[in-house]
């Protein structure tokens, strides 16, 4: 067993006819009210189906922080739900800790939890402690073992002042960490999040956060696979993301990779002190645009003529010291220099080809699937 | 004159939930049915005649039927037990503990029907003290029909809970076992008075149903002191048997069909 998750041309395709009702039309919901529809339901077996996955290749290592990326739909909680035997794929295999999602699921629930927010299952009307003790049992748990373990994880989570509070107290934050601890009560070596942090607060979000990366991740060594659409918690807490579009994953690296997959530019921005735009640094702007690597160049000067800065867009690879050599020479003084390189937002938009609201960043290649 | 702004809230109220109702069409042609069923059931066991009760249990038409009403809160938990707690919340959740389908379903009907023991027996106090009902209690055969009964009924309602898990909605087989056990499995009159009000040899449709077994047996127990080593007795709980023994397997699998079913179309999560 070399990865704790795996997955192999993974395919799940989902029946559009599961909901159609006796004139024909789709419900809204998941109840199906008449009895031609509810004889409908029984007997249908086939399609037409909508892809939810199109053959997924995924090799997660051990003690890695794997995100899932991709828009609303592309199928990141059908991928979670078939690692954690919630959903049955159609074709392909998917391993955890060398287990088989479908042939082997109480092995694989022996390995691997998930935290997902949409199904709490939680009674509103028990303390959390008591909600705990339940699942703890369920797991197989001793009650010492139980105990010793709730204590711990209350302790852990920072819920221990408010464990005898009945649930429906909870604050959303503190609800999210319940469903950590419960999670974290079989001590499975790998976790599943399905958008950890959404509808937390950003210092609960952030908290929330730190858990999973210093203490789960780092301390613990736990390999953890997470969803989200929060790219700025993809690229903090991330060792590597796939980014998955319409049941494909059309990208898959480190998230600096990643960034750096879909854009040859970056930006180096110099602030100038105390500078006239005369001809002599109408020379040097026209030396940058000369140079080998840079594709644009765009002086900042003001009415006064006040020569405030440069922009200058150069191949991602391109190094500052060229561009200083210059300014340096023609004897200008620095007061500011930053370096401006795309988001995992931009790459993402590019990646998932909602690029309307991308940034005008060089677009290195088409994705093609 | 203007109506008042209350009276027409309240108005909108009802509008809104009737609109609702009337969408779900099974419902209320379950509902409906489920009205003339229930008055037809009471108004045989109004006017009914003692004979019958006398010949199958050797008691009074109180008796019979304060007992029947009994069983039935006793055993209605059973059925309903499972099927009440299916939620997306608790399914998925409880499913990812790894348990068995067996734990799953005892354990989510195990309080309400100690709840129901512990309710049954007011019935029967309020049955024996204001109504004068007679009991010949037979205390093993007691146990044991319980034992079969909640063994049918645990069947039945894993029948009724893999269904739902697929249909999101009224189960077919569930519903139209309940309507007919209204009609034919003696809950308020003896299933041999089905002869006299439909047709010689209608009551043999009873038997087949194994809510009459449930009835049936409790009845024998509690009312007549039927001993296990009677055996006319004893083959009476061997035949009830043979529904639980029937039913209880039926009824795993077709769980644990429904489960995967709903886990293969990725509708577990749904009501």
């Amino acid at each position: 067993m070399e990865y704790p998750i795996e997955t192999i041309d993974l395919v799940k395709r989902y029946p559009t006819s599961a909901r159609r009702d006796v004139r024909g039309g789709f419900h809204s919901g998941g109840q199906v009210t008449s009895f031609g529809s509810i004889f409908s339901v029984l007997r249908r077996t086939k399609g037409p189906f909508v892809e939810a996955l199109r053959g997924v290749n995924l090799k997660i290592k051990k003690g890695e922080i794997f995100g899932v990326l991709g828009p609303n739909g592309a199928g990141k909680t059908t991928l979670i739900k078939i690692l954690c035997t919630l959903v049955i794929h159609d074709e392909g295999e998917a391993y955890v800790h060398g287990f088989d999602v479908r042939k082997e699921p109480v092995k694989v629930l022996k390995n691997l939890q998930a935290v997902l927010p949409e199904s709490r299952g939680f009674n509103w009307r028990l303390s959390g402690r008591q909600n705990l003790n339940f699942f703890a049992l369920l797991y197989g748990l001793n009650e010492k073992e139980a105990k010793d373990r709730i204590n711990y994880l209350l302790e852990y989570t920072g819920l221990k002042e408010r464990a005898n509070d009945g649930y429906q107290r909870y604050s959303t934050g503190m609800q999210r960490k319940l469903l950590l601890c419960r999670a974290l009560l079989q001590n499975t070596p790998t976790l599943l999040f399905d958008e950890p942090t959404a509808g937390l607060d950003p210092a609960s979000a952030a908290e929330f956060r730190a858990l999973l990366r210093d203490r789960l991740a780092r301390d613990e060594g736990k390999t953890m696979l997470l969803s989200t659409h929060n790219l700025n918690e993809a690229q903090g807490m991330c060792d590597r993301i796939a980014i998955l579009d319409r049941g494909k994953i059309t990208a898959c690296d480190t998230p600096d990779n990643i960034r750096h997959m879909m854009f040859d530019e970056k930006v180096f921005n110099i602030v100038f002190a105390d500078t006239i735009f005369n001809d002599d640094r109408e020379k040097m702007v026209n030396e940058f645009e000369a140079m080998p690597g840079v594709h644009g160049v765009t002086p900042e000067v003001d009415r006064e003529s006040n020569f405030n800065g440069i922009s200058i867009r150069v191949n991602k690879n391109m190094d500052l010291s060229e561009i200083l050599e210059v300014i340096v020479k023609r004897g200008l003084k620095v007061r500011m220099i930053n370096t401006e390189e795309p988001t995992l937002e931009d790459a993402f938009m590019a990646i998932t080809g909602q690029r309307k609201e991308l940034r005008s960043w060089g677009l290195k290649t088409e994705v093609k699937e | 004159m203007e109506i008042p702004i209350g009276l027409k809230q309240i108005i909108a109220f009802t509008k809104r939930d009737f609109h609702s109702w009337t969408t779900y069409k099974a419902a209320v042609y379950t509902q409906l049915i489920n009205v003339f069923i229930g008055v037809f059931s009471w108004g045989v066991g109004a006017a009914y005649v003692q004979k019958p009760v006398s010949e199958m249990y050797g008691s009074d038409y109180i008796s019979f039927l304060v007992v029947g009403i009994a069983i039935g809160n006793l055993i209605l938990p059973l059925v309903q037990g499972v099927s009440s707690t299916l939620n997306p919340w608790t399914l998925e959740t409880i499913l990812m503990t790894g348990i068995s389908t067996t734990v799953f379903v005892v354990g989510n009907v195990m309080w309400t029907y100690i709840f129901s023991i512990i309710t049954f027996i007011p019935y029967l106090i309020i049955g024996i003290y204001f109504f004068k009902v007679r009991l010949n209690v037979n205390i093993p055969s007691t146990i044991v029909a319980f034992a079969i009964s909640a063994i049918i009924l645990m069947g039945l309602a894993m029948i009724s809970t893999g269904l739902r898990i697929v249909t999101k909605s009224t189960d077919p087989i569930t519903w139209a076992l309940n309507v007919l056990q209204n009609l034919f499995s003696g809950v308020t009159f003896p299933v041999v008075y089905l002869d006299t009000i439909f047709f010689t040899g209608a009551s043999t449709i009873s038997w087949f149903l194994p809510q009459t077994w449930v009835y049936h047996l409790c009845r024998l127990a509690m009312l007549t002191n039927a001993s296990l080593l009677d055996p006319t007795i004893l083959i009476a709980f061997l035949e009830g048997s043979i529904f639980a023994v029937i039913l209880f397997p039926i009824g795993y699998k077709i769980f644990q069909w429904g489960v995967n079913r709903s886990k293969r179309e990725g509708t577990l999560g749904w009501y």
